[in-house]
């Protein structure tokens, strides 16, 4: 029972990560139609920026200080990159996210080089034990900053004088601009806001396992989270990360003894089972219909 | 004083919607703009609001003045500046925000406490949204929708309110209904209003001033009276005049066309 029990809360913790990175994937996505598939570089970037910075500060500045250079460097992307192919063809546009995710990682590791960096110093090991359960340090982290950070995410889109503006935006920018709304300075906003969840996350996983192109591939795990969670609700994402989290660690603490590998195929095969039975995904948004 | 001089407006580089209209308004005024189908009014409309490029449109030649700004090539948010409110056609409400979000989204450039005083204002005016406040915008009738993008559009606190066919859908009792509140309102708040119409014979009952836009271009332009009396407005666009004269004029008209 405290096995499983252990292997639950730390499922959620990572769950957290990859709903925070998920819904800024989603924001994107609901706010310019535009699938990132340079999410994973974003997490790159962010890892690396704590790096650098991490050589003249300590550890847990360098991270706070990555978040707004993370949201700089996506307000850059959406200036530079997304802005001009607007209301181009989708795949147009899906082909500039993947030219813009392979010049990333060649800029990368350009800059820093193909080795795996790792940070000096760490984040202060807060190991969390509750009788039998025992949780590592990493995940702890996680649930402190990740999980809170999602939670007020939903609340500010709910909730918020710009959360408002910015669904309103999202469900038409033509109807918002005829409301005087400034549809384009929101829709910035919202792509700096997705890089900055995702540095968040690999700020996060280069304090706990240094920076590396591994931070790609978790970066990619947005992608069946947000699929799962309905690719256009942000609640969905945070379900959804939950959830594939969960499994994740589930599988790798009973599944993985027999069937090696099968960990890394599970979020997928969730994905799978799921959009067979509910093509929208859990929590897509039906479309209104009104005679 | 809203000036529209000489405007020519193409979609995608080709279609030319509108071919060199002028048009005039006082603060203050009620105007219809009349025409049929495909007549260039909606385009109208999308320059007004400076959201040509939103429909791959393009303002060609001649200039949108308001007051002494010039806002042709400005952009979206210029009009709003100057206190333009385009209402486009198709009443487009946030469908998937509630009532309240909806009016929260337009009046977000109102200070907190002062919208909430406006949103109650809006809803004492528009009882059948009050009652629906929380419910989502999609969910509404067409004349509450309408009544909901009124609503919004008076939250922008314009002076020119130009609005794209209102009427489009709705039972005659409904139209008669919501034309009257929108003169209401343009008295009480002193405001220029614009009616874009098919529906000619409801908007005549509420403007002063008339033009008719066919093909792109202006027709017709006079006061209301002068239009209830021209043959050529009446049959066209009121669908009335003498019968066998109707008859003969629009054969004549016809040929004219092609
Ligand atoms: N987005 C668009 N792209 C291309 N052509 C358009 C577009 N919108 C309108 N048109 C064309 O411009 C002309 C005027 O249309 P519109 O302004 O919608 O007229 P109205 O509102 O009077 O019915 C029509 O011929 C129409 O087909
Ligand atoms: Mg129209």
């Amino acid at each position: 029972m405290s096995f499983f029990l252990q292997l639950l809360v730390a499922g959620i913790a990572t769950g957290a990560l990859y709903a925070l990175m998920a819904m800024g994937f989603v924001l994107v996505y609901r706010a310019t139609r535009v699938v990132n598939f340079a999410i994973g570089e974003f997490l790159l970037v962010g890892g690396y920026l704590t790096y650098t910075l991490n050589l003249v500060l300590p550890l847990p500045w360098a991270m706070v200080l990555t978040l707004p250079l993370a949201f700089a460097f996506g307000l850059l992307v959406e200036r530079g990159f997304v802005r001009p192919l607007l209301g181009r063809n989708v795949v147009a546009v899906i082909m500039a996210t993947i030219g813009l995710a392979l010049a990333l990682d060649g800029a990368t590791q350009l800059a820093w080089g193909p080795d795996q960096k790792y940070l000096e110093g760490q984040l202060p090991v807060l190991t969390l034990a509750l009788g039998e359960l025992i949780l590592p340090s990493r995940s702890v982290w996680s649930l402190l900053l990740a999980l809170p950070a999602a939670l007020a995410l939903v609340y500010a889109l709910k909730r918020s004088r710009y959360g408002v503006l910015v669904r309103a935006v999202a469900e038409s920018e033509v109807a918002a601009l005829a409301m005087k709304i400034p549809a384009p300075r929101i829709v910035a906003l919202v792509w700096g806001l997705s890089a900055a969840l995702a540095a968040v996350g690999g700020a996060l996983l280069a304090g706990l396992s240094g920076v590396g192109p591994h931070l790609i591939a978790m970066g990619l795990m947005v992608f069946p989270v947000a699929i799962l969670g309905g690719m256009d609700s942000v609640g969905g994402a945070l379900l959804a990360g939950m959830l594939v989290g969960v499994a994740e660690s589930l599988s790798r603490g009973y599944l993985e003894a027999l069937v090696p590998g099968i960990t890394e195929a599970t979020p997928f095969l969730i994905v799978l089972l799921v959009l067979l039975a509910r093509p929208y995904g859990l929590f897509g948004e039906r479309e209104i219909e009104r005679v | 004083m809203l000036a529209v001089e000489n405007l020519k407006v193409v979609y995608r580089g080709v279609i030319l919607a509108l071919d060199g209209v002028t048009l005039r308004v006082e603060p203050g005024e009620a105007v219809a703009v009349l025409g049929p189908n495909g007549a260039g009014k909606s385009t109208l409309v999308r320059a007004l609001g400076g959201l040509l490029a939103n429909y791959e449109g393009r303002v060609l030649d001649g200039r949108i003045l308001l007051g002494d700004a010039e806002i042709t090539h400005a952009g979206p948010l210029a009009p709003a500046r100057e206190g333009l409110t385009a209402v486009l056609e198709g009443r487009p409400v946030f469908r998937y925000l509630t009532v309240m979000e909806n009016l929260r989204a337009a009046g977000h450039r109102l200070p907190r406490a002062r919208l909430a005083r406006e949103i109650e204002e809006v809803l004492a005016r528009f009882p059948r949204l009050a009652e629906r406040r929380h419910e989502q915008a999609g969910y509404l009738s067409g004349g509450e929708q309408q009544m909901l993008i009124l609503g919004m559009a008076l939250l922008t606190e314009p002076r020119f309110l130009v609005v794209d066919e209102p009427s489009l859908g709705l039972a005659p009792r409904l139209v008669a209904d919501l034309f009257q509140r929108l003169r209401q309102l343009q008295r009480e708040r002193g405001l220029a209003l614009v009616l874009v119409e098919q529906n000619a014979r409801a908007a005549l009952a509420i403007v002063d001033r008339v033009y008719v836009l066919e093909r792109g271009r202006v027709v017709f332009e006079g006061r209301r009276e002068e239009a209830e009396r021209d043959v050529d407005v009446l049959e066209f666009y009121l669908g009335e005049g003498p019968a066998g004269y109707r008859q003969a004029r629009r054969y004549r008209r016809r040929k004219r066309w092609v």
